[in-house]
């Protein structure tokens, strides 16, 4: 009855060796070590954006040489400026002022600089002079620390490279990132670099190195962030400098008390709807102190700027004074531009292939009358600067005269700046054609441009993406003093958007940690009904990316990483477009009616890369004898050169061969040629092959950019929904309105639905009818009176919108929340429709964030 | 984070809150523990044994298998305790122990050694008030219930072959285990706590077990 099972298991005293005797040779175990020391890293983000700018920088030595003479360039600017405020005596340079030499009566330089002694006390006496010394002693120190700490951290890179990639520092640069990439992906089998999975893929590097990156290109795709601005005499204008872009990333990423508690995951407050309200004030009194504090330190930073600027453009524009009327990509542009999951040098590599394009449809639209002013000027200038080389070159003495030299100076820089006006001679006016041109490498473009872009507002806006250098310059230089205000007044106001983004688009992946959403390119959560992936979405309005950047973001990501292997669905979006985009360039003309127009587009493509030399042969006799055919032929054999379909489809280059002619037939066999070439050593391996690879990578993209938009085109019928291009702050009610309702550049029809909203159910689930706003009241015809149909601002019904919320109690007194319906978002339908289950919410779920699910 | 977490949830009562804890604490650690390496002169070592040991709770309808190291068991004792005096007497409240795994990674001389965690569990804790014997009398067999659920849980997910820290080397078995128990050796963890207070503000408190 009382027996007592005593079920302790006490481990053996008896025996030293813990083993039964004469077994002790059966029990032994060998440690493996941990000879490699790449296992299980601790911060992967920061591990493998060193990897990547260890890439970039071409190997350790130049990275190394690089930072040093940062340094220097640091101190020399510095104490250059000192000295020349100091220690010369501008009296004797300028010859006001007689040297008492008694020898001769050459004038030297040293004889300008003040003694050593007289020097430091001027200095020394000088307050300010201290001040800006002790401050920029302080800044330089700081560098140094951080320069000393980079050097022992990209030394273990290097040695990574070295060790555990097999890659020499010598031989880096020759290598293509997707082939470093390839080999951290392998070594990971072996490593465990990464411990949550046993492979790493593409997209999780990607993910981690532009971690923040895609948060600000979604922010910047869904106008989220203020760097749009409406100036009284300038027009709209876009102002984003670097300044400005350091302190969204100061405020938002990395900055003290910012919204992430480190590189890989948000704070697990913002991942809850429940008090938005206090976190937007937390957040927007933080942009105010960081907005006073930049404030403060304008004066500083001014300078600084200044001084920089003076510093290292002055040589550039003295030596080309042409430079200042180059373009260059802006600062927003590459945001606008950027897909998500692009790496610097594949948007570089893109945008400056567009460059040529671009430069040349600016100058399409060089003013005339400017033209003419230009000319004259040029002319006048140019005469007199012809007489006086001609003077000069008789009798040198001429330069002697006052102001001779800086006269040919000045008239040399006036002649060039005349002539960056004056258009080329052979330039042909097809705006169009260029547009289009330049779209097959960036990507993007608003609907509004296409058929637009012979127009002014086209080219303006153009020009916000393509700058000039001499604005852009301008620019960073009032950055110090425009950025506290945009801060202050404009970013404050969007704090509450801030915060509900952060958390309605934010995923935890596992293996990576909180990535943008936006990210994943996922067409069912983000896909953009009018770009292709319309019946495949089930994104709102305001989960959906604009101008179709998921779904290209996707393509370029597939093409440029074509072992990636993406959940299934994708992969039936990405084969089903590849599929039409075949279909069409091979298939029957009529309906290639739309890829026909851009025939030399294509043809230029096929003249792009330069190792196509065999291609040529076939595209000009196809191109001559067959028109639109043979050019679709070219680009699909050139297509079906690429990676991913050379491991599929050798059919297509049949199909075609087949139904074309000789011509097409001699370009199937020699791209058949290649194929078997390229696919004879394993794909991504030599090094030529990838690089070729890549060529072809980029064309593929951009035939598939161009088909997308030409489709989208299409889809939306001349009527375009909706663009992001005049989207105001959303905050502003009427506006919102405007843009909910889709209406276009014509205004025609304002409030056109999207046209998915009436296939949808629409349910109320909180039918509180929100006071309508005026410019929604007019007549309807095109939708029902559903109140929780109806458009409404965002603030002045901010019960319905916040579905989820707390604070979003239904009349009944129920707290209704249906899944997919971000809080917070723009003004919405009665989105909760969308899935007519919608679940009355119990308070036990109030643990888990509402908008945070695992992907795996 | 390059590491991995589990999160863990019980409701208890008030007094349930420190033999919730060490039951799972402690079945987490039986997972986590190997006998004492024993290294040989060629390289090799060989594993003593462990015992084990059966804990009936007081409290709640449940008995636990744990290490059976008295030295261990007090480390774990003394960081509930803490925990529990934390949390105030009885009340409604939330808290949250995080059992943290990690090695230790030697740096070159300016650097201190890096602690990096591979797993962390984390037992979120829900302290409700029960009005009459009856109900605890229930709770008493639901969280026993609960408590079954958990440890099956974790032994599920240790069962999953994921990344541990390799085996090894006598100079490196401090960087892995931890080697100050006489009779037991587990992989380096700590504990540390966090307590939501009933305004939603938390603070932590860093209790370092070695």
């Amino acid at each position: 009855m009382a027996a007592h099972f005593d079920t302790e298991y006490q481990r053996l005293e008896a025996s030293y060796s813990d083993s039964p005797p004469g077994e002790e040779n059966l029990l032994v175990h060998v440690p493996d070590g941990n000879k490699s020391p790449w296992h299980h890293i601790e911060n992967l983000d920061l591990f493998f954006q060193r990897v990547y700018n260890l890439h970039q920088k071409n190997g350790f030595t130049c990275m190394l040489l690089g930072e040093v003479f940062e340094l220097v360039q640091l101190l020399f600017v510095v104490g250059f400026t000192v000295f020349l405020a100091n220690c010369v005596d501008y009296d004797i340079l300028f010859a006001n002022k007689f040297v008492n030499h008694t020898d001769s009566s050459k004038v030297t330089l040293p004889d300008a600089f003040l003694p050593v002694d007289v020097c430091s006390a001027s200095i020394r006496d000088n307050v300010t002079v201290m001040f800006v010394l002790m401050i920029s002693g302080v800044f330089w120190l700081h560098r140094l620390i951080k320069f000393i700490y980079n050097v022992c951290c990209y030394w273990e890179i290097r040695s990574f490279y070295t060790n555990a990639l097999k890659m020499s520092m010598a031989e880096l640069p020759y290598f293509t990132w997707q082939e470093v990439q390839a080999r951290i992906v392998e070594i990971q089998k072996e490593h465990q670099i990464c411990i949550h999975k046993k492979e790493l893929t593409e997209l999780d590097i990607y993910h981690r190195i532009l971690r923040f990156k895609n948060y600000m290109v979604a922010m910047v795709n869904k106008s989220l962030l203020p760097v749009r601005f409406r100036p009284p005499l300038l027009g709209e204008s876009v102002f984003y400098t670097r300044g400005l872009k350091y302190n969204f990333e100061l405020i938002l990423f990395w900055g003290p008390g910012s919204l992430f508690e480190s590189e890989w995951s948000l704070k697990p407050q913002y991942k809850r709807g429940g008090n938005r309200l206090e976190l937007a004030d937390k957040l927007a009194s933080r942009i105010l102190w960081i907005g006073i504090a930049n404030l403060l330190l304008c004066p500083v930073v001014l300078v600084w700027q200044i001084l920089y600027a003076f510093f290292s453009y002055t040589e550039v524009i003295k030596r080309e004074p042409g430079s200042l009327g180059a373009r260059c990509w802006s600062l927003y542009g590459r945001c606008y531009l950027r897909h998500f999951n692009e790496l610097d040098h594949e948007l570089m590599s893109r945008l400056s292939k567009g460059y040529k394009a671009s430069s040349r449809y600016m100058n399409c639209f060089l003013s005339s009358l400017l033209t003419v002013v230009a000319k004259n000027v040029a002319f006048f200038a140019g005469s007199l600067l012809a007489v006086l080389i001609a003077l000069t070159i008789y009798d040198e003495d001429v330069l002697a005269v006052e102001h001779v030299l800086s006269s040919i100076t000045l008239l040399g820089v006036c002649i060039t700046v005349c002539r960056s006006f004056i258009p080329d001679k052979h330039l042909v006016y097809c705006p169009e054609q260029l547009l289009r041109l330049i779209l097959a490498h960036i990507h993007y473009m608003p609907d509004h441009w296409q058929g637009n872009a012979h127009r002014y507002e086209t080219r303006d806006q153009f020009s916000q993406l393509f700058q000039y250098k001499a604005v852009f310059i301008l620019e960073e230089l009032t950055s110090p003093l425009v950025t506290p205000f945009i801060l202050i007044f404009s970013l404050r106001r969007k704090s509450l958007e801030i915060i509900d983004f952060f958390r309605n688009f934010t995923v935890e992946v596992v293996g990576v940690g909180d990535t943008c959403s936006f990210a994943q390119m996922d067409i069912r959560q983000h896909g953009h009904p009018a770009w292709m992936s319309e019946g495949k979405t089930e994104a709102s309005i305001y989960q959906q990316a604009e101008d179709g950047k998921t779904e290209l973001s996707l393509m370029h990501f597939a093409i440029t990483n074509p072992q990636w292997q993406p959940p299934t669905e994708t992969t039936h979006f990405i084969s089903q477009l590849k599929e039409r985009v075949q279909r069409e360039t091979t298939g029957d003309r009529h309906t290639l009616t739309s890829l026909s127009e851009p025939r030399s587009l294509i043809a230029n493509f096929l003249a792009g890369p330069p190792s196509l030399a065999s291609l040529h042969l076939g595209r000009d006799g196809s191109l001559t004898n067959h028109g639109p055919v043979g050019v679709s032929d070219g680009a699909s054999a050139l297509r079906s050169l690429s990676v991913s379909s050379m491991r599929g489809s050798c059919s297509s280059t049949h199909r075609s061969a087949g139904h074309a002619s000789s011509a097409s037939r001699a370009m199937a066999g020699s791209s058949t040629d290649a194929r078997t070439a390229s696919s004879g050593s394993s794909v991504w391996e030599g090094q030529l092959t990838s690089l070729v690879l890549s060529e072809y990578a980029s064309t593929e993209m951009s035939i598939h950019a161009l088909y997308i938009h030409e489709l989208h085109k299409q889809q939306s019928g001349g009527e375009l929904s909706r663009h992001t291009w005049h989207r105001q702050d959303s905050d502003d009610s009427s506006d919102s309105v405007t843009e909910e309702g889709g209406s276009g550049g014509g205004n025609t029809n304002p409030r056109k639905p999207i046209p998915r909203s009436h296939t949808f159910p629409i349910s109320t689930p909180i039918s509180t009818p929100g006071p309508i706003p005026s410019s929604n009241s007019g007549p309807n015809p095109d939708r029902g009176t559903t109140p929780g149909q109806e458009v409404a601002p965002l603030q002045s019904n901010s019960q319905r919108h916040y579905g989820g919320n707390t604070d979003s109690v239904g009349p009944g007194g129920r707290v209704v929340r249906s899944e997919r319906v971000p809080m917070g978002g723009w003004a919405e339908e009665g989105r909760g429709g969308r899935h007519p289950d919608t679940v009355p919410e119990e308070g036990s779920e109030d643990d888990m964030p509402p908008n945070i699910h695992k992907v795996t | 984070m390059n590491c991995r977490s589990e999160v863990l949830e019980v409701s208890v009562e008030g007094r349930q809150v420190d033999e919730a804890m060490l039951a799972l604490l402690h079945t987490i650690l039986l997972h986590r523990s190997t006998g004492k390496f024993h290294y040989k002169k060629e390289g090799t070592y060989s594993i003593g044994t462990v015992g084990t040991q059966d804990i009936d709770c007081d409290y709640i309808d449940f008995s636990f298998v744990r290490v059976s190291s008295d030295e261990l068991d007090r480390v774990i004792r003394k960081a509930v305790g803490e925990f529990k005096d934390a949390m105030g007497n009885g009340t409604d409240g939330m808290g949250q122990i995080s059992l943290e795994f990690y090695q230790k990674k030697k740096s070159r001389w300016p650097f201190s050694d890096e602690c990096i965690p591979w797993e962390v569990w984390s037992i979120k804790v829900n302290v409700v008030n029960l009005a009459n014997e009856q109900e605890r009398q229930i709770c008493r067999e639901k969280v026993g219930e609960k408590l079954g659920e958990k440890v099956i849980n974790i032994v599920e997910v240790i069962n999953q072959h994921e990344y541990l820290p390799k085996m090894p080397t006598q100079s490196e078995v401090d960087n892995v285990f931890d080697t100050s128990l006489k009779d037991v050796q587990p992989y380096l963890y700590k504990i540390t706590f966090q307590i939501t207070d009933t305004l939603g503000t938390s603070k932590t408190t860093w209790f370092c077990a070695y």
